[in-house]
């Protein structure tokens, strides 16, 4: 209360040039209305103020203050006129040039550019004002909430150097109370959220965040006592339901998110953040039409907000997408990719979803809805709205958004693991009631995808073992952190991993039981320690001593070499052997490479010693040990394509074409739209009457045969034909005929086709 | 009908079976210009080997009648290249093709390399002074009476089609206009398609000049498309002389396309005996009723249309394993 109070003050008094009867000090009215919802109010006060200021050319002889508070006006006058808000940053400039020592214009017009998602605009005005000020704790949050809105880590620093610098300033205290809560400090966040509401009861915000602590907390009491309490203050508080919808959606409760945010919209019809968190959040359960609905209101209030309009934008170019259904799943993908993407991750997600079942004893509702996106642009705007997303794929539940092939180069990640790990979102996440904690879900997610195939998921890395070595992974009870705070990209990644090991370790000491009693703990509104002990009668103390020495006892190998203090983890004798190799000496180099591999036995990835030295034993002629070797990376590195193809052609040549097929097919993963793999794999595959993989993959090449359908289908007619499905053939085959009847290869075809139809078998 | 009749009939459908199977006569100048690099050499001279061993291979061009300049005589293959593609070198190959081509015949000029100017100043670069669009306009026109298709695949060739526009004359480029200056890709595929049967749309073992065009048009648009590119070249077609070129001439507003679509580049030998001509009528005449079938598919249920569809290509495919019977029976197939 006591800010609103004092800009009040600020801007009464004698003002040169203005209308004597004009009530400046009503705009602090306006915007108290506006933040209660009640528009006309606001809009009544704010009104007169900014038609004075324009009637006046742009309040022409103003004092600075006049000129703030004119651009108070405009800004409620401009929630839905984007010309307001151009006359609001006009008036607020104009204030700057006429208090040239002053810093309020400059707050205002960052507030303002931020408010309308201009955050490197808005960073340069409280950047000029902390040039003057280096305390103001004003432009020190603005700083703060830029750095949040772009996705940075320094969000938090800034805060608390706001709050340090006035800690009596109720704004930056709730938006620190906002980043404790985003990172599921509830406790923290309910202490720091209640100091902002002492300070200022007006905060319709901080009692959302209070009221998003209650409730993620299950503590429904409190929730329902927080409600009546800002309602007691504001009687239409919208932007309470829509901070506890955010927060929902942050903690990917996304139907919570859904309910809270439809009754934000209910109480204010006008809200578009309401409609804009109810339409992303109806977009996130599979509710596309309703969410397209809502998004529609919220963008036409709000033609600024980036995130609508790119979602909307996406929403239209997906109208051409095409869907393929399995038994339990929508796969959704623009229209020149579906075939493919059909082919090949249909039947990996129905075997993912049986496989699922069986591990979490729960069977999601169906169907599950996967989305993919040729453009990583689009995957990214469809999760968070905003391009530059790093992930590869996200899970809402029963709603899955990810990169298609073309949206990264070939190579660079495994389609499959990442189909499969999302896909174990779903399970964790509705096993859990949308209550399981990042962590757990991660970790429980790169599991899977190891359990799946050999050589999916996360492995042991370098940085790894030099973080287990140096004693910065995070304890089980912060490990979270590692996700919703990182301090980096690499501890993004070592958290993925670290969290896998510890369910891989929870699995191996307790058993797939306390797994399960895990997600059910959550479900039940237990937190992590409380879960824990529930699930293994231990807790995260506990566990965390059995798997730090468990960590200790499994790379004890690689620790002691580190602790030798020898040159790096692989020591002097990797450099020797590449060298040896690079010059022929491949003898030389298969000693030296063993010995560097020995050091860290646990490390298959394609840059290390295993990979040079599959190379090194091939040029000695010994193929028994290089498979050995060559294995040992595509089974670690899910990525390794090009060893995955060394593999396949070692092995074909010692006439191994099962294994061969093997090491194929997790290429196939790799670099989903390599025609050339994909019929190298038909051919062997061929070989071994293995008819399902060669329809399989000769649907693939037809669905990427796009500028010579007519061969593609006619190959896969034939392998129809081999398998027995006459049926499927002739479809095929009347395809192709329709477009060439002079085809003669696909004529023969047909010909064999029906005599199978009619009894005749394979002529 | 009685027999007379039928022998008449059949002898008919004889001669429309052989009409346009044989393969007309056909002449090919290809001009390779200046690279600057060597990987645009490769590109040039690869194109341009493939085009002159297609024609050899597949096309029965004899070698007489197929020409190669290039920016130097080492380009190709031993003997491969005629001569340097000098501005006199290229008018002196057109006026040769003149002099040895007769009425009737198809000659093909493609010029392949780098591409600047605008209008009818175009040009393709090559050793000494350039010709322009108008200079090539000059000499294609001694080529009056022949069946005379240009095809330019250079970098910023657009313009070269309004200039070089004539009634019955093909002309096809690489780009849509002489702004489009980035290297082309429009003849390595072009080249590929003609070269495998890839390009041959209707599988019916005769490759015409509209087949290979929307070949390599097409994927053109699907290598910038797989690679999330910016399409950068839009090849265009003209053969009713318009100058107003068409890209995708499947479109039903299509104005372009007849002329390239009677070009024949390869096709099979023509039938050696009146039974297998008679054979091969009876299949243009099914081919005729699935492309009838076909416009009228809206009538049907998809499975009443497949079942049709089927009656009728079965039917096709029964002719042309007795054509093939017949043939091998009389000393082996084409």
């Amino acid at each position: 209360m006591r800010n609103v109070l004092l800009m009040g003050v600020l801007i009464t008094g004698p003002l040169a040039g203005q209308d004597a009867t004009l009530r400046l000090d009503r705009v602090a009215d306006a915007e108290r209305a506006w933040a209660g919802g009640d528009r006309e109010a606001a809009r009544r006060w704010a009104s007169p103020v900014a038609a004075a200021w324009e009637r006046a050319q742009g309040g022409d002889g103003w004092s600075p203050s006049a000129h703030i508070a004119a651009g108070r006006a405009w800004r409620i006058l401009g929630e839905d006129d984007p010309t307001a808000v151009r006359q609001a940053l006009a008036a607020f400039d104009a204030a700057t040039r006429l208090d040239t020592a002053g810093v309020e214009g400059r707050l205002w017009a960052g507030d303002l550019l931020l408010e309308r998602y201009n955050a490197p605009d808005a960073r340069v005005e409280y950047r000029a004002v902390l040039s003057r000020d280096e305390g103001n704790a004003r432009a020190l949050l603005g700083l703060a909430r830029a750095a949040s809105f772009e996705g940075s880590n320094d969000a938090a620093p800034l805060a608390m150097r706001s709050v340090a610098a006035d800690d009596r300033y109720a704004p930056a205290l709730h938006f620190l109370a906002q980043l404790l809560l985003e990172s599921e400090q509830y406790d923290s966040a309910r202490v720091v959220a209640e100091r902002a509401l002492a300070l200022d009861s007006t905060l319709v915000e901080g009692w959302g965040t209070l009221g998003a602590v209650a409730w993620l907390s299950d503590d429904t009491t409190s929730f329902a006592a927080t409600e009546r309490r800002v309602t007691a203050i504001l009687p239409r508080p919208a932007a309470f339901h829509v901070a506890v919808a955010e927060a929902a959606a942050r903690h990917r409760r996304y139907a919570d998110a859904v309910q809270f945010a439809a009754r934000g919209a209910a109480l204010d019809s006008l809200n578009a953040r309401a409609w804009g968190v109810l339409g992303i959040n109806q977009l996130r359960i599979g509710a596309i039409d309703s969410g397209r609905a809502s998004l529609e209101r919220a963008f036409a209030r709000d033609p600024f907000h980036i995130w609508h309009k790119n979602t909307l934008d996406l929403l239209d170019q997906m109208a051409g997408f095409r869907t393929v259904r399995t038994a339990r799943f929508e796969i959704v993908a623009p229209a020149r990719d579906a075939e493919l993407l059909g082919t090949i991750l249909g039947p990996l997600l129905e075997e993912a979803y049986d496989s699922l079942v069986v591990r979490y004893d729960y069977r999601p509702p169906t169907p599950i809805r996967l989305e993919l996106f040729a453009r990583h642009a689009d995957f990214s705007v469809r999760t968070v709205g905003l391009t530059g997303m790093g992930a590869l794929g996200v899970s809402f539940g029963t709603v899955l958004a990810m990169d298609a092939p073309a949206a990264r180069p070939a190579g660079s990640w495994n389609i499959g693991s990442t189909a499969w790990h999302e896909l174990a979102h779903t399970f964790t996440l509705g096993a859990s009631d949308h209550r399981v904690p990042r962590w757990v879900s991660e970790g429980l997610s790169v599991v899977e995808e190891r359990r799946a195939r050999p050589g999916w998921g996360a492995h042991a890395s370098v940085d790894f073992l030099m973080a287990l070595h140096g004693g910065e992974l995070l304890p089980i009870d912060r490990l979270n952190e590692g996700f919703t705070r990182p301090t980096g990209p690499g501890q993004l990644t070592l958290s993925y991993y670290q969290a896998s090991l510890v369910m891989e370790q929870l699995e191996s000491d307790f058993g797939i039981g306390a797994i399960r009693r895990l997600l059910q703990g959550y479900a039940e509104g237990l937190d992590s320690e409380a879960a824990l002990v529930a699930a293994t009668g231990l807790g995260s103390d506990s566990l965390n001593a059995r798997f730090t020495g468990w960590l200790k006892t499994r790379f004890a190998v690689p620790l002691a070499a580190l602790a030798a203090g020898e040159d790096g983890v692989f020591g002097p004798s990797w450099a020797t052997g590449q060298e040896a190799l690079a010059v022929g000496n491949a003898r030389a180099a298969v000693g030296a490479i063993r010995a560097a591999h020995e050091r860290f036995p646990e490390y298959g990835g394609a840059d290390g010693p295993l990979a040079g030295l599959a190379l090194a034993l091939l040029a000695t002629g010994d193929t028994t040990r290089a498979l050995d070797a060559i294995s040992g990376v595509t089974t670690r590195d899910e990525t390794a394509f090009e060893a995955n193809q060394l593999e396949a052609r070692v092995r074909l040549a010692r006439g191994d074409s099962a294994a061969a097929m093997t090491a194929l097919e997790r290429a196939t993963w790799i670099s989903p739209e390599d025609v050339t793999i994909r019929r190298m794999l038909a051919e062997v595959a061929a070989a071994r009457q293995a008819h399902d993989v060669v329809v399989r993959e000769r649907r693939a090449i037809a669905a990427l045969s796009r500028t010579d359908p007519l061969t593609a289908r006619t190959d896969l007619a034939e392998a129809l034909i081999d398998a027995g499905d006459a049926t499927g053939a002739r479809r095929e085959l009347l395809t192709v005929l329709e477009a060439a009847p002079a085809y003669e290869r696909a004529q023969a075809l047909l010909l064999r086709a029906r005599a199978m139809r009619n009894g005749g078998g394979t002529p | 009908m009685s027999a007379r009749c039928m022998v008449a009939l059949v002898a008919l459908l004889f001669v429309g079976a052989t009409h346009g199977a044989a393969q007309d006569a056909m002449h090919l100048l290809v001009v390779t210009g200046l690279s600057g690099e060597r990987s645009f050499a490769t590109s040039f001279n690869t194109s341009a080997s493939t085009l002159l061993t297609t024609a050899r291979t597949r096309w029965d061009v004899a070698p007489t009648q197929a020409i190669w300049l290039a920016e130097s005589i080492e380009a190709g293959d031993s003997g491969e290249v005629r001569g340097v593609a000098t501005r006199e070198a290229i008018a002196a190959a057109v006026d040769s093709l003149a002099r040895q081509s007769a009425e009737g015949d198809i000659v093909l000029v493609v010029l392949i390399g780098h591409g600047s100017g605008e209008g009818a100043e175009s040009r393709l670069s090559v050793p000494g002074p350039d010709p322009t669009a108008a200079e090539y306009g000059r000499w294609l026109d001694l080529l009056a009476g022949r069946r005379v298709a240009i095809i330019n695949g250079a970098s910023a060739s657009g313009d070269f089609l309004p200039v070089l526009a004539a009634p019955g004359r093909v002309v096809i480029t690489a780009t849509r206009s002489a702004t489009e200056r980035n290297a082309t890709t429009f003849m390595t595929h072009f080249t590929h398609g003609i070269a495998s049967d890839e390009a041959d749309a209707n599988r019916d073992g005769q490759l015409t000049l509209l087949e290979a065009y929307d070949y390599a048009r097409r994927a053109v648009d699907e290598a910038y498309t797989a690679d999330s590119r910016l399409l950068t070249e839009h090849a265009q077609l003209d053969d009713d002389g318009d100058g107003k070129g068409t890209s995708d001439t499947s479109v039903p507003e299509a104005s372009d396309g007849r002329v390239a679509a009677r070009i024949v580049l390869g096709a099979r030998a023509a039938p050696v005996s009146p039974q297998v001509a008679a054979l091969l009528a009876e299949r243009r005449a099914l081919e005729g009723e699935v492309e009838a079938l076909r416009r009228t598919r809206d009538r049907y249920d998809a499975e009443s249309y497949a079942d049709a569809l089927e009656t009728l290509l079965v039917a096709i495919a029964e002719r042309t394993q007795a054509i093939r019977a017949l043939e091998a029976r009389a000393g082996g197939a084409p």
